[in-house]
């Protein structure tokens, strides 16, 4: 019996290498031609390619990433497509590398096209495609939405953002992201997720349990002189923090979140209320 | 390591200048649950080459930094040299950046990198990061990521000098990972460069790159350091040493500032206190004792083993193939790159030697992770 499930493990490494394959092509787009080998990158060597920015890809959890060149006349087209951790690391990259004067489409999980260059990501891919153009002021988007579309048909894995952005309030909010490290720069609030508004900002972290939840609150609470109770959640408080200005801080079982950048303590308890309730 | 501590140790304490009561005197909010604990804060500067830029010891890797509030707070702290790039997070980095210096931008050395290989797309990325930046100029504007002379040509030079004609950029440089025992003094002997920045760490000491950046510095080359932690020995358990292999590069005479990434504001804390202490014996200690602990493994890419296997194997590309799969889990991946490969050198059993021709001056056991390569690839 062991033998055979050792049989199997080599067909099913080639298994998944056909499906990276199937969507990392260059003829899926008409007349492209594949430039040259796929180059295949690791944390060890991301830096090679990516210079000072693959600490981006690395904070978000990186796995591998595998580049393709293709070309069409003298037009070339890089796609990299990263694998993540998981769903939430691939969004989450997606969503600090977008243009945030750009709409996101429903492209997997999320994505924009413009015409020199593509990004969306789907399960636990993050795709970018660029074209360099030997006409810097050509458009490509109808190639790139082809071609963009026929991956996301090709690949596997969640098409939907992660269902804690969901919760943030959407009125006058202006962008939301996934943060990998120290939510609002405090290293007690280790990964979670924000949401920009036009005035202040709100985030959502969860923690293992209720109890180490509260441990955090607690933590947080001792940071800032002048701390007083708001009624938010389980419990929560509000203050004026350096550089975060009005502040408030709620746990909601195993969930905290709040808002900062707000005018008073006050106001950030208004508005935590109203995050508190989209909270299941 | 030890032989250069009286020097490093004497040229930092020299530099330090204690920047009593900081906070207050900036106008900060109450920072007494953040800043850091102790006696005054202190920061070291130095100035950055012939640039006579004055810079603090510890600047600011922006890149990974989410929240705008620890620029901010860096730079009310007293940090003054910030870096980030054009392709930074699509753009959006700089965009950050810029809002979050803010009215202190002309305080700071600000620098920011292209990608451009040309010199009309450099032209257009420096305007965009200006615009981005919110500023008139970058202190500093670096070709991003070389790592060959090959890879410069004389129209990207030509966009260098025109941005500083222009007052886009005060002063030029090149940003490398890689191949910087070639590289830098190619950029000294080129003589246009002011800036150069680099990977550099603890365990690249005696290596071509620290010779080559001696050799820079020298001749009056700003030096600018990143890669400084060496792989995240921030995560490492003890506090004492989580800061140490910063401390070395900040104390390294060579070198005028480095840019660790900064995330939230207790690494900034940190960091900020790493200007003031010097190397201490117990510090070499822990360095000595981590690079012991590697060094049956630890290829430093120093090139040294190029062309010495009397096989002909490239030892230290079939050293990374090796690392993929064990350091990183990526067994398909050192597999296929040990595949690829000239036939001749996939062949090759290192057992067939009677004695490996590959010595390694930094104590890799060559011979033991070929036959591991092989063993696991071939």
């Amino acid at each position: 019996m062991r033998v055979v499930h050792l049989a199997l493990v080599p067909l099913m490494l080639m298994a998944g290498m056909a499906r990276a394959q199937d969507f990392l092509s260059c003829q899926l787009v008409p007349g492209w031609t594949q430039s040259e080998a796929i180059h295949p990158y690791t944390a060890e060597n991301l830096y090679d390619y990516k210079d000072g920015g693959a600490e981006g890809y690395l904070i978000y959890g990186f796995a591998g990433m595998r580049s393709l060149n293709c070309k069409l006349g003298e037009n070339t087209l890089t796609i990299d497509v990263s694998e993540m951790n998981d769903a939430d690391a691939a969004y989450g990259l997606f969503a600090t590398n977008r243009d945030p004067r750009a709409p996101i489409a429903k492209i997997g999980m999320g994505g924009q096209v413009q015409p020199l260059s593509a990004t969306f990501a789907k399960g636990k891919y993050y795709v970018e495609i660029v074209v360099n153009a030997v006409d810097p002021n050509s458009d490509h988007t109808a190639e790139l939405t082809a071609l963009v579309n026929k991956m996301v048909q090709r690949m596997e894995g969640r098409e939907t953002p992660p269902e804690a952005l969901a919760w943030f309030p959407t009125e006058d909010q202006s962008k939301t992201g996934v943060v990998p490290q120290s939510v609002l720069g405090l290293k007690e609030l280790k990964h979670g997720y924000v949401a920009k508004y036009k005035q202040g900002q709100a985030f959502i972290v969860v923690e293992e349990t209720p109890a180490s939840a509260a441990a955090v609150l607690k933590v947080l609470r001792q940071k800032y002189d002048g701390a007083t109770d708001a009624k938010v959640g389980d419990e929560a408080f509000q203050a004026k923090a350096p550089y975060l200005d009005g502040i408030c801080i709620f746990r909601k079982g195993r969930t905290l979140g709040g808002y900062a950048n707000m005018p008073s303590g006050q106001e950030a308890a208004a508005q935590s209320v109203k995050l508190a309730a989209r909270i299941p | 390591m030890n032989s250069k501590t009286t020097r490093r140790n004497f040229l930092s304490t020299g530099l330090m200048l204690p920047v009593v009561g900081a906070g207050s005197s900036l106008g900060l909010l109450n920072l007494s649950a953040q800043t850091p604990a102790g006696s005054p804060l202190k920061l070291s500067y130095k100035t950055l080459g012939k640039t006579g830029l004055k810079v603090t010891s510890v600047g600011m890797g922006c890149m990974i930094t989410s929240d705008p509030s620890v620029v901010t707070r860096a730079a009310d702290l007293g940090i003054t040299y910030f870096d980030t790039a054009r392709g930074y997070q699509r753009g959006n980095n700089e965009r950050m950046v810029g809002a979050a210096l803010g009215s202190k931008r002309k305080q700071v050395v600000l620098s920011t990198k292209t990608e451009a290989r040309d010199k009309a797309g450099m032209a257009k990325e420096l305007d965009t990061s200006l615009s981005e930046l919110k500023t008139d100029f970058v202190d500093v504007w670096y070709l991003h990521g070389k790592s060959s002379p090959s890879e410069i040509h004389d129209d990207m030079i030509e966009a260098l000098q025109l941005a500083k004609q222009q007052g886009k950029a005060r002063f030029v440089g090149i940003s490398t990972h890689s191949g910087q025992a070639q590289l830098i003094p190619w950029m000294v002997q080129k003589g246009v460069f002011d800036v150069v920045l680099s990977g550099f760490n603890f365990t690249m000491e005696n290596t071509g790159v620290e010779q080559a950046i001696d050799a820079a510095a020298k001749t009056g080359m700003g030096v600018v350091a990143m890669k400084v932690m060496a792989g995240g020995a921030r995560s490492q358990k003890a506090g004492q040493t989580m800061l140490t292999t910063l401390k070395w590069v900040i104390n390294h005479p060579s070198v005028a500032t480095t840019i660790p990434s900064m995330t939230d504001m207790s690494q900034l804390d940190e960091n900020v206190q790493a200007m003031g202490s010097t190397l201490t014996a117990e510090d070499h200690r822990v360095l000595a004792g981590h690079l012991k602990m590697i060094a049956a493994e630890y290829c430093r890419m120093c090139g040294e083993c190029d062309g010495s296997c009397a096989q002909g194997l490239p030892v230290a590309d079939v050293l990374r193939y090796v690392t993929y799969a064990d350091g990183y889990g990526q067994f398909a991946l050192g597999r296929e790159r040990f595949l690829q490969m000239a036939s001749e050198h996939v062949a090759v059993r290192c057992e067939n030697c009677p004695e490996c021709t590959v010595k390694c001056p930094f104590g890799v056991k060559v011979q033991m992770r070929m036959k591991r390569a092989q063993e696991l690839f071939a």
